[in-house]
């Protein structure tokens, strides 16, 4: 990403490290005062999100996390890195529930960083 | 999220009146009284024979399985027997706790354990009949089963109070603002801190967590994701189309090239087979399976 995140998080490129992001993430978004079904979103999509980085990951890597915070919006980028040039299956459950839950889902390869990124925006704002 | 406390206070009379009725009805279509006394029915009107023989077998089984004439071997066989003829009580004691957020096989398992250990308790001279007594056992098997499995991860109790207030004031809350309440506004209704709120819908999902496309990593390690369970569009519906448009020209084949055909696809016979079978060369047979193909296909694109 260009600009510099709000939060960085970097964890063992594994799935038992999923729920330590999805609790992050919804205590950031708590601190945003989204509501309780928005963060459910948000939870489940960064399931989502972390299931197709880590599915190309390579093993004994990282998993990154960026969140950009705002009024009302928060959002989120996973990535791991991965020596194989797969891209995440766009027509795969976990992309179609991703992109029904979140706006603005990115999935894009920078060197050998693999991310998907999305934005939740609170349904109290809008 | 499902409830760890299921309720549970059967009569469990009428419970085996059921499971037994269940294992008779294919083979009987009339099945006696269902009533709470069915445990002593055997002082009333005549029972199917099906039913005689499962207690009758189960009577003699205990009988033997008592006698200290009885040789160890035989011993053994007897209770696995008698284990084996009461599973269909483990099985229905087990589907009414289905749907509660664990596998029926599991609860099935957790059940025979509770079977097993009422044919080793069963005291066969007190004159009740066994499932009587071993369906109270099951089912505080499988109670237990949810006391103590119930929770994917072991969760405090304050922690556990906390959820179930949590729950009840969104409920409240949700009606009152006509959308889902934010954490600090569900802190600010109970008195407690945004943490504490969050830590409190934390330990909600500790019942279990999953992501669909997570592998699953449990001790039997058989690798399935949980999107596998779900299901998906049949792959042959879109040969259906074809099959079906297919129908009327194979019908206008001449015999031989349909019978042919049909050996090749649908009895998936090799081109030799075929040959032996009608008679002629293997190379014959090639050649007409060929011709007959391409004549589909050009009378398949010429309709479509």
């Amino acid at each position: 990403m260009s600009h510099s995140p709000d939060v960085e998080l970097r964890l063992p490129a594994e799935s038992a490290y999923v729920a330590v992001l999805r609790m992050t993430t919804a205590g950031l978004a708590a601190r945003l005062d989204f509501t309780l079904d928005d963060i459910e979103d948000l939870r489940m999509a960064v399931g989502e999100a972390c299931a197709l980085v880590l599915e190309h990951a390579d093993p004994g890597g990282d998993l990154h996390a960026w969140f950009d915070l705002s009024d009302g919006s928060i959002r989120v980028a996973v990535a791991a890195d991965s020596s194989s040039d797969a891209n995440p299956d766009e027509g795969s459950f976990g992309w179609q529930v991703l992109t029904a839950l979140t706006s603005d889902v990115v999935s894009r390869r920078e060197g050998q960083l693999h991310w998907v990124s999305f934005t939740v925006r609170s349904s109290i704002a809008a | 999220m499902p409830g760890p406390e299921p309720d549970l206070t059967p009569d469990p009379a009428p419970e085996l009146a059921h499971a037994l009725e269940l294992e008779n009805a294919p083979q009987i279509g009339t099945v006696t009284d269902t009533g709470p006394r069915e445990g002593r029915s055997h002082r009333r009107a005549p029972l199917t024979a099906r039913q005689l023989s499962t207690r009758e077998l189960s009577h003699s089984l205990f009988t033997e399985l008592t006698d200290p004439e009885t040789p160890d071997a035989r011993r053994s066989s007897c209770r696995e027997e008698l284990v084996r003829l009461h599973l269909p009580l483990v099985d229905h004691c087990a589907r009414r706790f289905m749907n509660r957020g664990e596998p029926l096989d599991d609860l099935v398992q957790v059940g025979t354990i509770g079977l097993i250990k009422s044919v080793d308790r069963f005291d066969n001279e007190r004159g009740v009949e066994f499932s009587t007594y071993a369906t109270p056992t099951i089912l505080g098997e499988i109670k237990r089963y949810f006391r103590d499995k119930g929770w994917a991860i072991r969760v405090p109790r304050r922690l556990q109070e906390l959820r179930m207030s949590i729950s009840a004031v969104t409920g409240d809350m949700s009606q009152d603002l006509g959308r889902s309440p934010t954490p600090r506004e569900i802190a600010e209704r109970l008195g407690v801190s945004v943490e504490e709120v969050m830590e409190g819908i934390e330990s909600a999902n500790a019942y279990s967590t999953l992501s669909l496309d997570a592998g699953d990593s449990g001790e039997d390690g058989q690798g399935n994701s949980m999107l596998d369970s779900l299901g998906m569009d049949d792959e042959a519906l879109a040969h259906v189309e074809i099959r079906e448009s297919l129908k009327p020209l194979i019908d206008q084949l001449p015999s031989r090239e349909k019978r042919i055909l049909m050996l090749r696809f649908f009895r998936g016979m090799t081109q030799s087979q075929i040959a032996e079978e009608i008679g002629v060369s293997q190379m014959h047979v090639s050649r007409l399976l060929n011709r007959t193909l391409a004549q589909l296909r050009t009378s398949l694109t010429e309709v479509g």
